[in-house]
């Protein structure tokens, strides 16, 4: 980085003919640092990736328990874990069961929080009112709570309400308390000019009209944010989930906590493969929606990130 | 219905005062249970109106033989519409899930011994004060039976004898005599290149050298706190044994799963473990796969004895169950002999049942028959919560040879100070 | 810096002077409106409807009136039973006999202390709401007089709904979300809080046993050091381990994610897609899965440490004195010092990827123009970095930077999933204390709740922890959410 920009300076001065040697000597040096800083983040990327690589072969090893000696798997190669874990369910491994068990409360979820977070972040953003300030600044102090700390009350709170071992009490405890992350999302609706707003106004556009015909069109990519954020959530928490489903019927679990017991002192010489095979298959989908939504979910946010 | 009520109460009068009187139990071993207790049977279904609704909770591995039992329970009954939910739930964690609600937990429960004390003091377990299909107390091994017995009250029916642990050996590197003792096992595998394996950063196997030169560790009476004499005289002489053995390179300290792999690897020829691992070691070892009781090791010059933990496995009734008649009978059919029999036969685990562990199938077994030679040097697991993390602190210390240097007696003042520390 | 602290103290001191001012007008205004309210006003003190009957407001006067009916009976049936074991937590013990003949138990009901507890703080909250809507409702009946006398419009009820998605639609978006957070959030932290003055432990255990009210015990339990000593030397040792932590797992990957972003953008590299995309599915495979492996992969026994004796790095580290001479693995997830250092490295593995999303977003908007003047000053691409680069990403990150930080104090995940059930302490002190050296307040109140049912300890350092958070996150977002800078981009 730096050579080359002093590089620049310096040639401003030179004459055409040492020009040209220069030219030569740093096509020279370009293409050295091309290649060094090309290595160093493959090396980089190497080291992020291995891993991820040891999840993906031990998926496909004959060995079920934890192979500590060999990183290929040294007994052979199967698809044996992943047709237990798609096709074969026994009392340990119900995934397909989780799967849509995580499935519908994720989508759930998800649903509530964007729209409990969407809501609170027009107002807070977008409209002045008494008490806002206070508000806000009550929501941030609340939300930096942990919630394992008040996890015996949280789930007290469900059970008079007749909501544990429900996947609609999951739901209402992944998304009812969303709305104190509005953060981000504000920061990404204080973007928008007022004088769309003032313009809208003076139209005669109505608040809930500017809500929903201005500023959340123009808010897509914090959307796309939010939604991947709080899809996620049930996906990989397991603490909540184990507290909350705890009937012992392992058909009622989500992912994480199916997967996260497959490793519990009895099981995980048997089913470590299994746990690997698991847990690439819901990586495939929850890449695959990164991947695709790279773009809005970078845009959302870094938009949201530029102010608090 | 009322008056049939009436009379069954009548005739089971005689069955409460001689159960009160002390003589529990009713079984009348072959035909399983007495005309009172069949009557206070038959005075259940009469009384039961509607689906049963239980939950039962056994261990993953315990499953599929657990529903053939749930299974054959239901058919006992064709007269009565069951809905019984099985679910699994560890036999070693169980108590942490049914502490965090008592009454969401299942109405029948499987649980490791230790967690009896905890289990009673939190009123989670209904006492058994008469028996309907067998005589748990009379048929299961009087330590199985005290396992399951706090303050004199019998709380939950025995299922398995056979939560200890005992040594695992291939028997190509060590002979029938070389496991009588630590050190002859040490210098055969010196000898073969191979290991020793025990879990030594674990109180539960650490306490096999305490106990073993006959220092204490004992539950008090409030059920929750320990009285623990290992800093007494003899103690620095046992902490030293452990580590002059960690020093000859060939004991090594590893936790269970990494015995599991060792095994599968070869690295290791002998480890303390328990039927668990049985699996794991005839892998490994073929032929050659034997199992002994502990061996003695050198106490200051003394061959000394290695002691144990007993354990069992219970099964227990929510004492807030809405269905406590149906949870017992439940409970006995679960592990009445029969069950055990299968049990041992399905999944190797050491009956409880004096007539079912008597048999040859089980006698033939090596590492039942390890287990039992261990039982005259072992004792019941009975320690509150402030034991474990002192103990496999102090195992750590210890199996990594004291790298601080301190001073043995401080060190195993600063455990016991741990272990015998209030409930905070 | 000096005029900035001043800046700081007197935004502070205003903040704090317009709260009580706030409040005084508050009540000043309900007085106001009592004495001067006439004969609807005042009788709405009874009948919540009756300012609005006097205005011809029939419905919304129903409906205040049906509301305060509906509060009548929560009192009666709800609060009042609860209520009234408040003060005790229960008295009756539950007791049951059972009956060999009808194998049945005979149950005495006992009082659940959990319950009792749990049922009042939430009646208490009622009572407060109702009371807080009692005010506001009394005020409003005196603002629709003076409206009326002054002779201007009154809304009709068809005009009140509909300023619901207009004037007033902050109430309508604002209600379900405050009533989630009431549920999910203000409830259960008014709970703990209630907790860590009873004697709520493993021995005092509902619904079989009963708690009690305690008052300041546990608190001094924890701060002074003479009575509990394993307790308070781990609460501070535990303390500063969570700070250190929480400073460097959030710095070292907002660094590590900046380098990484401007590494990936180079004009040099080639892919510059491709490796993004493969960090990013470093992202999206659940942490809780790649946690747990790399546990496996660093295990004493693990694959790491097979490769490293067999190459000769783990005699290397012997001979330099980073791993003891004793050892014949690297005890990367077992010993203090290893542990700590690799926690912060797994933890970089883990966030990075998720930061150089983020600054590659922030990079690409830095200022074209502020970059292009930095070069004509002849500055180098180092100093560019530092004096432009930095602030702008340090402008655009500071809020996310604290929320991280506090997030990284209760980081629950990375701890818990590295090291529980691997490491063992060998600190025989804090062994006592149930905790570890790598362990977070969290992680330690975790496992007291969790493993040794400690409840009131436990919120008593719930209470300590929520402190800390808040008021280092009070600070450091008045400086950012204060002022202009809100308006200042619209």
């Amino acid at each position: 980085m730096e050579n080359t920009i002093n590089d620049k300076v310096i040639s401003k001065n030179d004459t055409l003919a040492e020009k040209e040697l220069k030219l030569r000597s740093k096509k020279k040096s370009e293409l050295a640092s091309t290649i060094i800083i090309n290595v160093l983040i493959a090396i980089f990327a190497l080291i992020w990736i291995i891993p991820i690589v040891w999840l993906l072969v031990t998926a496909f090893s004959k060995y079920r328990g934890i192979d500590t000696a060999h990183f290929f798997p040294a007994q052979g190669w199967t698809l044996d874990n992943f047709k237990i874990v798609l096709f074969e369910p026994d009392s340990v491994v119900q995934y397909m069961a989780w799967f849509k068990n995580t499935l519908v409360i994720a989508i759930f979820s998800c649903i509530i929080s964007t729209v409990f977070v969407l809501m609170v972040s027009y107002v807070f953003s977008c409209m002045r009112f008494r008490g806002r300030q206070a508000m806000m600044k009550f929501s941030i102090i609340l939300n930096m709570f942990p919630g394992v700390l008040s996890m015996i009350a949280v789930y007290f709170v469900m059970k008079q309400l007749g909501l544990t071992n429900s996947h609609v009490g999951m739901v209402i405890v992944y998304s009812a308390g969303s709305g104190l992350g509005y953060l981000i999302c504000k920061g990404f609706m204080d973007t928008i000019p007022t004088s769309i707003r003032e313009a809208a106004r003076l139209d005669g556009a109505s608040e809930a009209e500017i809500f929903f015909k201005i500023i959340l069109p123009l808010s897509k990519p914090i959307i796309v944010y939010t939604v991947i954020s709080a899809f996620l959530a049930p996906w990989a928490d397991f603490v909540f989930a184990k507290l909350m489903l705890n009937s012992g019927i392992s058909s009622d679990w989500t992912v994480a906590i199916g997967l996260y017991n497959m490793l519990g002192k009895d099981l995980k010489s048997h089913y470590f493969s299994i746990f690997c095979a698991g847990g690439l298959l819901i990586s495939i989908p929850i890449s695959a929606l990164f991947v695709l939504m790279q773009k809005y979910y970078v845009e959302g946010v870094t938009g949201g990130a530029s102010k608090g | 219905m009322k008056m049939r009520k009436f009379v069954a109460l009548a005739a089971v009068a005689s069955l409460l005062i001689g159960a009160l009187a002390g003589c529990s139990g009713t079984a009348d071993e072959g035909n399983g249970g007495s005309a009172a207790s069949d009557d206070a049977i038959a005075n259940l279904i009469a009384n039961t109106s509607g689906t049963v609704s239980l939950t039962v909770w056994a261990s993953e591995e315990d499953q599929a033989y657990t529903q053939g039992l749930i299974d054959e329970f239901i058919a006992q009954y064709p007269d009565v519409s069951f809905d019984i939910q099985l679910g699994s739930e560890s036999e070693s964690t169980c108590k942490d899930t049914v502490l965090t609600d008592i009454e969401a937990a299942a109405d029948v429960f499987a649980f490791a011994d230790d967690q009896i004390n905890a289990l009673v003091d939190a009123g989670a377990l209904q006492p058994i004060s008469a028996f309907y299909t067998y005589d748990v107390a009379a048929e299961n091994a009087g330590g199985a039976v005290d396992a399951a017995t706090v303050n004199g009250q019998l709380y939950a029916y025995p299922m398995t004898a056979d939560n200890g642990y005992f040594m695992f050996y291939d028997s190509s590197v060590f002979t029938a005599d070389d496991v009588q003792s630590l050190d002859s096992m040490v210098a055969a595998a010196q000898a073969a290149g191979t290991k020793i394996a025990m879990d030594l950063s674990n109180g539960w196997y650490l306490y096999s050298f305490f106990a073993g030169a006959g220092l204490e560790l004992n539950l008090n009476d409030d059920g929750v706190t320990n009285t623990c004499t290992w800093n007494a005289a003899g103690g620095t002489d046992v902490a030293q044994a452990i580590m002059d053995y960690v020093a000859t390179g060939v004991v090594v300290n590893m936790t269970d799963d990494e015995q599991a792999t060792a095994l599968a690897n070869g690295e290791v020829s002998a480890c303390v473990n328990g039927t668990w691992r049985a699996e794991t070691a005839e892998n490994a070892w073929g032929a050659n796969y034997a199992a002994a009781k502990l061996p003695t090791y050198n106490l200051a010059g003394t061959q000394t004895q290695m002691s144990s933990f007993s354990g069992c496995k219970l099964v227990g009734v929510n004492a807030y169950s809405d269905q406590i008649g149906w949870s017992m009978l439940l409970a006995e059919y679960l592990t009445n002999e029969a069950a055990q029999v299968g049990r041992f036969n399905a999944r190797g685990l050491g009956p409880s049942n004096i007539a079912a562990a008597s048999s040859p199938d089980v006698q033939a077994n090596p590492a039942i028959a390890a287990l039992a030679a261990q039982a005259d040097y072992a004792t019941p697991q009975r320690v509150g919560g402030n034991y474990w993390a002192p103990a496999q602190t102090l195992g750590e210390i210890l199996s990594s040879g004291n790298p601080d240097g301190i001073d043995l007696q401080t060190l195993l003042d600063t455990a016991v100070e741990g272990i015998e520390a209030p409930v905070a | 810096m000096a005029s900035k602290h001043e800046v700081h103290a007197s935004n502070t001191r205003e903040a704090f002077a317009n709260f009580f001012k706030g409040i005084g007008e508050y009540f000043s205004d309900f007085g106001k409106a009592i004495t001067k309210g006439d004969i609807g006003v005042k009788l709405s003190t009874i009948f919540m409807g009756a300012g609005y009957f006097a205005r011809k407001k029939y419905i919304v006067g129903i409906l205040a009136t049906l509301f305060e009916a509906l509060f009548v009976v929560m009192c009666i049936f709800y609060a009042a039973p609860n209520l009234a074991k408040f003060g005790t937590l229960g008295t009756t013990v539950r007791s049951t006999q059972f009956d060999p003949v009808t194998m049945q138990n005979t149950v005495i009901k006992g009082d659940n202390s959990f319950l009792i507890l749990l049922n009042s703080v939430i009646a208490l909250f009622l009572i407060f709401v109702f009371i807080l809507l009692w005010i506001h409702n009394i005020k409003r009946a005196y603002e629709l007089q003076q409206d009326s006398e002054k002779g201007m419009h009154i809304n009709t009820f068809v005009e009140d709904v509909k300023s619901l998605v207009n004037g007033r639609f902050n109430i309508t978006l604002l209600t379900l979300p405050t009533i989630g957070v009431i549920l999910m959030n203000v409830i259960p932290i008014l709970i703990l809080i209630a907790i860590a003055f009873t004697n709520y432990d493993q021995q005092h255990m509902p619904p079989s046993a009963l708690f009690t009210w305690v008052g300041i015990t546990n608190f001094k339990n924890i701060l002074s050091l003479s009575n509990n000593s394993a307790f308070g030397y781990a609460f501070f040792k535990v303390l500063g381990w969570t700070l250190v932590w929480a400073f460097f797992s959030t710095f070292t990957c907002f660094l590590g994610g900046i380098v990484m972003a401007k590494l990936i953008t180079y004009r040099k590299v080639k892919f510059p897609k491709f490796w993004r995309t493969l960090f990013v599915v470093t992202i999206a495979v659940p942490q809780f899965v790649t946690l747990l492996l790399v546990r496996y992969f660093f295990g004493d026994t693990g694959i790491v440490n097979s490769i490293c004796s067999s190459i000769g790095v783990t005699d290397f580290l012997k001979t330099i004195g980073l791993v003891k001479s004793h050892l014949t693995y690297i005890p990367f997830l077992t010993s203090p010092g290893w542990s700590k250092f690799m926690i912060v490295m797994i933890n970089i593995w883990v966030g990075v990827p998720y930061q150089m999303l983020v600054a590659t977003g922030v990079l690409i908007n830095i200022p074209e123009s502020q970059v292009e003047s930095a070069k004509l000053d002849g500055a180098n691409a180092w100093q560019i970095f530092w004096h432009v680069t930095m602030p702008y990403v340090m402008f655009v990150e500071g809020p996310t930077l604290i929320t991280d930080f506090v997030r990284n104090i209760n980081n629950f995940n990375v701890i818990y999933l590295l090291t529980q059930d691997t490491f063992v302490t060998t600190n025989q002190q804090l062994a006592n204390a149930n905790a570890k050296e790598v362990d977070l307040l969290v992680t330690w109140l975790f496992r007291l709740t969790n493993d040794y049912y400690n409840y009131k300890m436990a919120s008593v350092i719930g209470i300590i922890v929520f402190i800390i958070c808040a008021v280092f996150s009070l600070i450091a977002f008045s400086k950012f959410l204060s002022g202009g800078r809100e308006e200042s981009y619209q």
